[in-house]
């Protein structure tokens, strides 16, 4: 009976734990267990009820794709919002970055308009990140 | 043993309707299915626990724990109220189903 334990909790060693998971795989434990008795109670020696019930188990890439859903659904949400959450970041820290340079531009330089070129530089930072936020819009949309 | 689409496609009517006639769990289900059909369908295990998720999902069955027996706290399957009206509308279906395809069957044989 430990290698019927065995072979189920090994099919589903990919799956992430959940409640859902460790439900299903105590479920299936206990009706594979009764199989089991239920072959040897017709004759069948306890070895070979065992490896019949693991065969005729079955292909579990549906049960897998069920539990998945359940957590996937669930963790998907909070990273797109930490997409969004990088873009505001950039948005307002490269702001502060172009403000301090107009400040020090026109504090101490005021006659010579420089502060555009490191502007420009900190630009690519929110742009970058704008593009990143996007395409993962996309992407979610597309699910 | 016959393993075709058809069966495959009407497999959520099927266990439903098992369900409905009384509470069950898993096993029960699998071999009640095997000796209706005189051991020429089984059901796979995997199969069957694929089908209890989706019935679940949709809400068209509950699971609750049944007493111990036998040492063991076997995880039983009721239906709700959606379940018994998803079971009608899909038993309809079959059999509208299975006149068209008798009809269609017949008149090809006629014609033989």
């Amino acid at each position: 009976m430990k290698k019927i334990r065995e072979y189920v909790e090994g099919m589903f060693k990919d799956v992430p734990d959940s409640k859902e998971k460790t439900d299903i795989v105590q479920e299936i434990i206990l009706n594979l267990e009764e199989k089991v008795q239920d072959l040897i109670e017709q004759g069948k020696e306890e070895e070979d009820a065992i490896n019949k019930s693991i065969v005729e188990f079955g292909d579990i890439t549906e049960i897998k794709s069920g539990l998945m859903n359940i957590s996937g659904s669930e963790q998907k949400r909070p990273k797109s919002f930490s997409h969004a959450n990088n873009l505001m970041f950039s948005v307002f820290g490269s702001m502060l970055l172009i403000g301090l340079f107009i400040f020090i531009n026109f504090y101490y330089s005021p006659n010579t308009i420089w502060f555009v070129y490191p502007m420009f530089a900190v630009l690519w930072w929110p742009l970058s990140l704008f593009f990143v936020w996007l395409n993962n819009r996309k992407k979610g949309k597309d699910d | 043993m016959i393993s075709s689409d058809i069966i495959r496609g009407h497999l959520d009517a099927i266990i439903l309707k098992l369900i409905i006639e009384k509470d069950r769990y898993g096993y029960e289900i699998s071999k009640e299915i095997s000796s209706r059909t005189d051991n020429t369908f089984e059901i796979k295990e995997a199969t069957l626990y694929a089908v209890f998720q989706r019935l679940e999902k949709n809400e068209y069955i509950v699971s609750y724990s049944g007493q111990i027996t036998h040492g063991r706290k076997r995880k039983y399957y009721k239906v709700t109220e959606s379940g018994q009206a998803y079971f009608k509308e899909k038993f309809k279906e079959w059999q509208t189903t299975k006149e068209i395809i008798d009809m269609l069957m017949e008149v090809k044989n006629e014609k033989n």
